[in-house]
């Protein structure tokens, strides 16, 4: 009889896997601090772009034929995660969080020898991790035939349809940028009150409210300016909280409000080159020649949305 | 004016009935512009094929503070899907299809048994009109696509044919709040480095297994590529990445390139 137990002895395969396995966790690890792609995804990006790999792309067939017919070539499906932990901030944890997947697409894009990644959506995976968000981007690298590729690729989080209505009206979704801001307000003199009174504007909450979105709105600026010179927001996420003071204690109200815009390359004054025909579309419901769905799961809000 | 109808149809407006289909009926779960479309790009629907697989998903934990791909589950969830897509397949063998398109692959929870899984894939056989056999896939066997009716015809026309459905999934399991301990993380944001680890790995997993079965079906690229995520109602911490797509090759014979049409944008000036 031997002693062999199947069950409790791994056998050289597994331990080999097992090895393998906590070698491209630690790269990935290694490369979140280093601002490098990881190995295995850096493997996949090269075999794509030189061919010995199927390219992927996120793209319908409606939007890689308007992408071919632009002489845009898909090389590979990219992605990008910063998992955030809310320690300081949950509001400008998205300006961070996005932050820091916008700068990893980037790099993914670079290393597959990109021109540009477009169709890109933003996810959160709704995991339910304490005090958390993940902040993921998805979206298709391509390159430009006829250009070198980009030693620093553009992100346009719009579907590929629009990326090529806005290439052909002379205008290069560049990135994203973000206006993440919040504020308190303690109420020690019951200004918020108005129990008792008629029709009245509630100064207070609204000076308090306007202060906290025109710092947003100026921080949007500032993020968009390295990347572009204009920005077509999309996302206006804003929330009002109060609390309930106690003894002693004032009403105390929270209110943070995220912006969150496509940033754009346009020359002023150049309209598109197109002449304007009718046409009457005759979809039943939503009509994709306004576009396509929202391009991010990420933020519930009642604000209308288009895609972004 | 009446002129403009076409001669079998006025046949039928007449009450005669076309013998055209052996068993004189195609059965699709085509919308009225797919089934147009497919037949615009010189096909025609035969039947719908369906594939079913009941799968007991084994049971597997991972240890509280690792990360890992749950290897049993990604198995299962690989094998289930492989089992009703292969199982659609051979009806649309049966019926002398040359691919299917429009699949839809759904998966149902079984309410008695938590354990218990369905597959379903389902999608429209067709043929192609003048019997044109260069639209099989590589092995011979019938095409797969998920792409509806009017995506078979735009991809048709952006110079590539489908040749097989491709998926990869990775169940992982994602560590339980291992960075955390012991790291005061008040007052600042701060990554969750072992996630978002977690999440590189996974998808990696998942779309390379995707991109290498496009690559044993001899495929040039896949489009329509979709990775999502999904629980199925496992336990917290456990998640699915799958990543599905469309195989496709370009067109050679089957329609020259001069005759594609170039698109025409349109810019919608509707809200």
């Amino acid at each position: 009889m031997s002693s062999f137990d199947p069950f409790n002895t791994p056998g050289a395969d597994s331990q080999a896997q097992q090895t393998a396995n906590e070698q491209r966790l630690a790269d990935i690890i290694n490369c979140l601090h280093t601002g490098a792609v990881p190995a295995a995804t850096r493997a996949r990006l090269e075999g794509a772009r030189s061919g010995t790999l199927p390219w992927t792309a996120t793209l319908s067939p409606a939007e890689l034929l308007i992408a071919r017919s632009h002489g845009l070539r898909p090389i590979a499906a990219v992605s990008a995660t910063c998992w955030l932990h809310h320690g300081w901030s949950w509001t400008e944890g998205h300006a961070q969080g996005w932050g820091m997947a916008l700068q990893r697409l980037r790099a993914e894009a670079k290393a597959a020898g990109a021109n540009a990644v477009l169709d890109v959506k933003m996810r959160t995976i709704p995991l339910g991790v304490e005090n958390s968000t993940d902040f993921t981007l998805i979206g298709t690298a391509v390159r430009i035939e006829g250009l070198p590729p980009s030693q620093e690729p553009i992100v346009a989080t719009v579907p590929a349809l629009e990326f090529v209505k806005l290439l052909e009206a002379d205008v290069v979704p560049t990135g994203l940028a973000i206006g993440a801001q919040y504020d308190w307000m303690n109420d020690w003199r019951g200004r918020t009150n108005q129990a008792w009174m008629g029709n009245v504007e509630s100064t207070a909450l609204g000076s308090f409210w306007e202060t906290i979105r025109q710092r947003a709105h100026a921080e949007l600026r500032r993020s968009a300016q390295p990347q572009g010179n204009g920005v077509l927001a999309h996302i206006n996420f804003s929330q009002l909280f109060e609390f309930e003071g106690g003894e002693n204690k004032p009403k105390r109200f929270l209110g943070r409000h995220i912006v969150i815009a496509t940033t754009v390359d346009a020359r002023r004054g150049v309209p598109f080159q197109h002449d304007v025909q009718m046409v009457v579309d005759m979809h039943a419901g939503s009509t994709p020649l306004t576009g396509t769905t929202p391009h991010h799961q990420s933020y519930a809000t009642n604000d209308k949305e288009g895609a972004i | 004016m009446p002129n403009d109808i076409p001669a079998h149809a006025k046949e039928r407006l007449k009450g005669l009935r076309s013998s055209a289909h052996s068993t004189g009926v195609f059965t699709s779960d085509f919308s009225v512009n797919e089934f147009l479309l497919v037949r615009k790009a010189g096909f025609e629907p035969i039947g719908l094929c369906v594939g079913t697989c009941v799968y007991h998903v084994g049971i597997q934990y991972g240890s509280w503070g690792k990360n890992q791909e749950l290897d049993v589950l990604s198995k299962a969830m690989y094998h289930a899907r492989e089992l009703a897509m292969s199982r659609m397949r051979a009806e649309a063998t049966a019926m002398g299809a040359d691919g299917i398109v429009g699949v839809k692959l759904t998966i149902k929870r079984l309410e008695f048994d938590e354990h218990l899984l369905e597959f379903i894939a389902i999608g429209t056989g067709v043929v192609h009109g003048e019997g044109h056999k260069g639209f099989r896939a590589h092995d011979g066997g019938p095409f797969t696509s998920d792409l509806s009716g009017q995506d078979f015809w735009s991809l048709l026309h952006a110079g590539y044919r489908p040749m097989e459905m491709v998926m990869g999934s990775c169940v992982y399991h994602v560590a339980h709040r291992g960075m955390l301990s012991g790291l005061s993380t008040a007052g600042r944001n701060v990554e969750l480095e072992n996630y978002t680890s977690a999440m590189y790995e996974a998808r990696e997993i998942a779309v390379e297994r995707m991109q290498v079965e496009a690559a044993a079906a001899k495929a040039e690229g896949v489009v329509g590529v979709d990775i999502h995520e999904g629980s199925h109602a496992w336990k917290p911490h456990v998640i699915e990445f799958f990543a599905i797509g469309t195989a496709v090759l370009p067109l050679d014979q089957e329609i020259a390139p001069e005759k594609i049409a170039d698109p025409i944008m349109v810019l919608s000036v509707n809200d």
